[in-house]
């Protein structure tokens, strides 16, 4: 159909022309007068648009006055570039504020999470997730906490019932993986843990943790030692030095806190460190062979290691925030920094 | 656990700096903070000697007192009630500023010429004794810095023991273990009481009705004792430590529990009824009065130390007020018992009552070391209280305590740490720790564990040991690490996180909110539920666990708008658990996530106008994101509920999975004193995952032109769009590719009850071009069908 072509001509060329038009305001004018004066192209499409039949109406009529609007949008703009620039053409005020993506965050808890997450899969761990409703058998006796046992006094917890309960900490996932997989086992348990602890600026009755375990014949304390070491670097960075004392937990033995050297300070002592020069940042250890039977898995063959952290502790020393409660109050303009 | 250093110095040589210690300490699993003295701060404040004291003359609780420095004389005005002739005492020289700030100047006090101050404790900043001046030792050498003095009384190190180590809960614990780091001898003090004629046995018996509970129980009588305060050394030894000094028989037990980790009690022998001690179980509800004065009913499972009459004290944990030691008491019952660990752990837990006797019974005492205990604080008594010693000790053992015997291989330590450990190094560091070597070849050592040390059990906790001495900081890191690579696909975590950087991608911003809620809050669902209850909650308004993320977004959203942050895009996604209607225990876990919005959607800006939020953003949220898992067409049915005006649901292959809709503003007016329209979103993110599939298959772009046309009707307003989508989907038949809806007109030139609207039609086939005869004959028949079935008028 020949109004068509021609429509699309005329289309064709007005944009050619918008770019050749100066800025002033006979050009403007005369260029318009070219495409939309009485005797322009595009009314000339219009007069030659009503001859033709109804049902060629119908395939012409949005094309052409698509072509009409967008004409006279571009002069409009024109004329307001005119308007607005006065008689300096070639005034562009690059000043004014660009106009921003606006994209999300994630919690800077999640971010931590993920970091952690992403450095350990690198080296073959996988992810597991558990139940937050856990049993007494899968947060404590499994994993050698015995009933009565002063131990039990280190993590403060939630009942819902004689033996359910909040889960205090990610290990339960430990016992739920070595009862599936077969080792090799190597997974990380992140997730949401629960401590009936008054709440304070340090403290908060929900938080989380990353629980990493390896279990395999000959995994060793060195070989615990040279995977956190690696962990530590990548993530504070490859100056930062380890420090491993003894410590206790019922599942593992032996068991080691690890420290950092304060990312802050560089180690001399500050307020964030309390004046150590340390950051405690993990607690790990050489799985205990009663969490081992109770899984049914041989301590005679395979041996085993386990760590925890806490992303919120982490993210709180990385990004210097004083009160964990702010990770749970979704002030945008708390999270709109992260 | 507090230790002093120089009271450790009494068992140990040690030659470290108290900063040293603290990071041996630490090194070897006794984790050690120094405790900052007050003392450090004073200066200028030096000891003196008061030579006389005269009454003042214009004032009558005032003294003049001459007081020597030993190079110096001073005239000083008192007011403190206890001073005296002869006293040591600390002086602040004119100059000195104090710690509580005070400068001190020369004075006039009522006529009287001061050139200085005799201090008491608060002033100095030790504590806030202000009853009168602190009064120092009679040796304390004339003219030295009080602070360098006082320095002399050691370094307070506080120790954060682990639940496993009973055996460092004592001075003696801990010097035995800087002996096995500095190769010393560890010196236990001598005995050197002597016995009288009259037995023991003559004025007790003891009965023991529960063996489980108390498996030994050793008891002695000193007669004649006389009560006093305790002399300066013991008070400065328990201060030391933070314990409070009462009188020297209460003191010399104090002492001996830090000196050797026993807990002793000592009874008023006179009140002790029958001369006879009997160990059994409370009766249920019994009531007793403990030694602070607190009336406490007990439970069957607590042990009860009993005369011939009435209880005496909760064994283990607290003494009871009627056979307490007083100033009268003369005759005393000493008592140093094995409880078990379970039974004190139960009472302290049932009463709620935690003493340093039940924090070191829980944990378990040696019970071999109970016999010494009694030794050594008799002697104590002796020398502070005189009195008689009765001969000999009750000692009822009924159920031996024995340690454990293990076998630890060296191939086991070496296999577990990842190095070689000499072997010989590891016999003697078992023979350090106190075991007994009781065989030992090439392959292994047999070893008879120490009765101080109950976590001694197994192969396993040996090599603990082995760690701990040698130095988990002198072990190397492996080089090469042998973990293999984890087989895991598409893992759930994968999926979560791409969820939630979807999320993020629409301009979201990730909060979290607590899992813990009250009661009201868990009845905003879609559905009745049980909620989860908590036996122990912190509060009331978090008694339950969430049963939707909605309330807790809201909650968010009303904090911020309430800072004056009125534009929000939030989410969160995290479990919410209930009850499964089948079972009154199995709590259901869900994963869910949920997004809130309310106000302007974009920030604003001065080239473009900004969009508020409604429903339809929502809707198209969800239909990306299901897209992009790999889920298309959802249908969408108008649901009910009271939060809401209006609601939105949909489900994935007949699965429940989201709904939507506008929050009622009634009840976030009532609720949450929002008065701004809120939308939210509601999905369950399992489902979602569940059924998310990622196999993409390519489709070929097209080759051949597409026909493009509108189709522009005037409709009755109230038939939804989708019925006029569906017929022109039917009548566009295969040669339809694409039906876009794109505009919506009510109002002028558009008569009242129509609706204006819009459709953009895209015919295309794979195989050819189109003939725009063929597309006519398609839009003439979709037509056709608006107009008769639809009552739709072309425009
Ligand atoms: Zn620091």
């Amino acid at each position: 159909m020949n109004l068509l072509d021609r429509a699309e001509e005329v289309r064709f060329q007005f944009k050619k022309d918008l770019f050749k038009v100066k800025i002033d305001i006979q050009s403007v004018e005369n260029f318009r007068l070219r495409y939309l004066g009485k005797k322009g192209y595009i009314p000339a499409l219009f007069r030659e648009f009503t001859s033709l039949s109804v049902e060629d109406k119908h395939k012409c009529g949005k094309i052409l006055n698509q072509i009409k609007k967008e004409s006279e949008n571009s002069i409009d703009t024109l004329k307001q570039r005119l308007n607005s620039i006065g008689i300096d053409e070639d005034f562009f005020d690059y000043t004014l504020p660009g106009k921003l993506p606006r994209l999300g965050h994630l919690h800077p808890v999640t971010q931590t999470m993920n970091e952690i997450c992403s450095i350990f899969r690198e080296m073959g761990f996988g992810i597991e997730f558990g139940p937050e409703v856990e049993t007494d058998y899968y947060n404590f006796q499994a994993l050698n906490f015995p009933k009565n046992h002063p131990a039990r006094d280190m993590q403060d917890t939630f009942f819902i019932g004689d033996s359910i309960l909040l889960r205090t900490h990610t290990s339960p996932i430990q016992i739920r993986a070595m009862e599936k997989q077969k080792p090799p086992i190597r997974i990380l348990a992140p997730g949401r843990v629960y401590r009936n602890e008054a709440i304070s600026a340090r403290s908060f009755c929900t938080f989380h943790q990353v629980e990493g375990l390896y279990v395999d014949e000959n995994v060793t304390f060195c070989e615990l030692k040279g995977t956190l070491e690696i962990f530590a670097k990548r993530y504070f960075g490859k100056d930062v030095k380890l420090r491993f004392r003894p410590s206790y937990f019922p599942f593992t033995e032996p068991s080691a806190e690890v420290d950092i050297s304060c990312f802050i300070c560089g180690g001399s002592g500050c307020r964030v460190c309390k004046h150590t020069g340390w950051l405690e940042i993990l607690g790990c250890g050489m799985v205990d062979p009663n969490v081992f039977i109770s899984v049914g898995i041989d301590p005679e063959k395979y041996t085993g290691y386990a760590f925890g952290m806490g992303p919120d502790r982490i993210a709180m020393l990385k990004y210097g925030i004083d009160d964990i409660r702010l990770f749970f109050e979704g002030d945008i303009r708390f999270l709109n920094q992260f | 656990m507090i230790v002093n250093t120089k009271w450790l110095e009494k068992y140990i040589d040690i030659p470290y700096s108290p900063e040293e210690l603290e990071e041996h300490l630490t090194y070897i699993g006794l984790e050690s903070k120094i405790q900052k003295s007050p003392v450090d701060k004073i200066r200028g404040v030096i000891i003196a000697e008061v030579l006389d004291v005269s009454p003042h003359p214009n004032a009558d609780r005032l003294s003049i007192c001459k007081v020597s420095t030993g190079f110096d004389m001073q005239d000083v005005v008192c007011g403190a009630p206890n001073v005296a002739k002869g006293q040591k005492v600390p002086l602040a020289l004119l100059g000195t500023v104090l710690p509580n700030g005070m400068e001190l100047k020369p004075v006039k006090i009522r006529g009287i010429n001061s050139e200085g101050m005799i201090c008491a404790e608060d002033e100095l900043g030790i504590s806030s004794d202000h009853s009168g001046i602190m009064v120092l030792d009679e040796k304390a050498p004339l003219g030295m810095e009080l602070s360098e003095y006082l320095s002399g009384e050691g370094t307070s190190i506080d120790i954060d023991l682990t639940p496993n180590r009973p055996d460092c809960t004592s001075h003696i614990g801990v010097a035995r273990e800087i002996s096995i780091l500095t190769q010393g001898e560890l010196k236990i003090p001598e005995i050197k009481f002597k016995e009288s004629e009259e037995s023991t046995e003559d004025y007790i018996d003891v009965e023991i009705e529960n063996i489980d509970g108390c498996p030994r129980y050793a008891a002695r009588v000193i007669k004649n004792v006389k009560i006093a305060p305790s002399p300066q050394w013991l008070i400065n030894h328990l201060k030391s430590v933070g314990i409070r000094s009462i009188n020297n028989i209460v003191d010399a037990s104090s002492f001996v529990l830090m000196e050797t980790g026993q807990p002793l009690h000592t009874f008023d022998y006179r009140k002790i009824e029958g001369k006879k001690i009997v160990v059994r179980n409370a009766e249920e509800g019994e009531l007793v009065e403990t030694l602070d004065g607190i009336k406490r009913a007990l439970s069957k499972d607590i042990l009860l130390i009993c005369d011939a009459k009435h209880p005496v004290a909760i064994a283990g944990v607290m003494g009871l007020s009627n056979s307490e030691i007083t100033p009268e008491t003369k005759d005393i019952l000493i008592e140093s018992a094995y409880f078990s660990s379970t039974t004190i752990r139960n009472g302290s837990k049932y009463l709620g009552l935690s003493t340093e006797a039940s924090y070191r019974f829980e944990r378990g005492v040696d019970p071999e070391g109970i016999i010494n205990a009694v030794n050594r604080i008799t002697d104590i008594i002796i020398e502070l209280a005189g009195g008689k010693v009765c001969k000999g000790i009750v000692d009822k053992y009924p159920k031996k305590i024995s340690p454990a015997e293990v076998k630890v291989r060296f191939k086991r330590i070496n296999r577990l740490i990842g190095i070689d450990i000499e072997k010989s190094w590891v016999k003697e560091i078992f023979e350090k720790l106190g075991c007994r070597i009781l065989k030992s070849d090439d392959e292994s050592v047999q070893v008879l564990s120490p009765t101080w040390r109950p976590d001694l059990e197994r192969e396993a906790d040996y090599i603990e040991e082995v760690i701990r001495i040698y130095g988990m900081h002198k072990i190397p890191s492996a080089k090469r690490l042998q973990i293999k690579p984890s087989n895991e696909v598409n893992s759930r975590y994968d999926l979560i996180e791409k969820l939630r950087s979807i999320l993020c991608s629409y301009g979201y911003f990730e909060v979290f909110n607590n899992s813990l809620v009250s009661e009201k809050q868990t009845q905003f669902t879609f559905k009745p539920v049980k909620p989860v209850k908590l036996r122990n909650p912190l509060s009331l308004d978090m008694a339950y666990l969430r049963t939707s993320l909605i309330p807790g977004l809201i909650n968010t959203a009303r904090r911020n708008i309430n800072r004056r942050n009125c534009d929000l895009q939030i989410f969160e996604l995290g479990f919410i658990q209930y009850f499964d209607p089948d079972s009154e225990t199995h709590a259901m876990e869900i994963l869910k996530f949920s997004v809130l919005i309310t106000g302007a959607i974009e920030d604003e800006h001065w080239g473009y106008q900004i969009r508020k939020s409604d429903v339809f953003i929502l809707k198209g949220v969800i239909e990306d994101l299901t897209h992009r898992f790999g889920i298309e067409s959802l249908k969408f049915e108008k649901c009910k509920n009271n939060y809401f005006r209006h609601l939105l649901g949909t489900n994935i292959n007949g699965k429940e999975f989201c709904y939507l809709g506008q929050i009622n503003q009634e009840y976030l007016q009532s609720e949450w004193s929002i008065e701004v329209p809120i939308y939210v979103l509601d999905a369950n993110a399992s489902v979602l995952l569940d059924q998310a599939k990622f196999e993409i298959r390519y489709k070929p772009l097209p080759i051949y032109p597409a026909i493009e046309r509108d189709v522009s009707i005037l409709l009755p307003e109230k038939i939804p769009i989708e019925e006029v989508n569906q017929k022109i989907i039917r009548e566009g038949g295969e040669l339809l590719r694409e039906v876009k809806f794109y505009d919506l007109y009510y109002g002028k030139n558009v008569d009242n009850g129509l609706k204006s609207i819009t459709f953009n039609l895209v015919f295309q086939v794979a195989d050819r071009t189109l003939k725009d005869k063929e597309v006519d004959k398609r839009m003439l028949a979709i037509h056709e069908v608006l107009k008769n079935d639809l009552n739709a008028k072309l425009r």
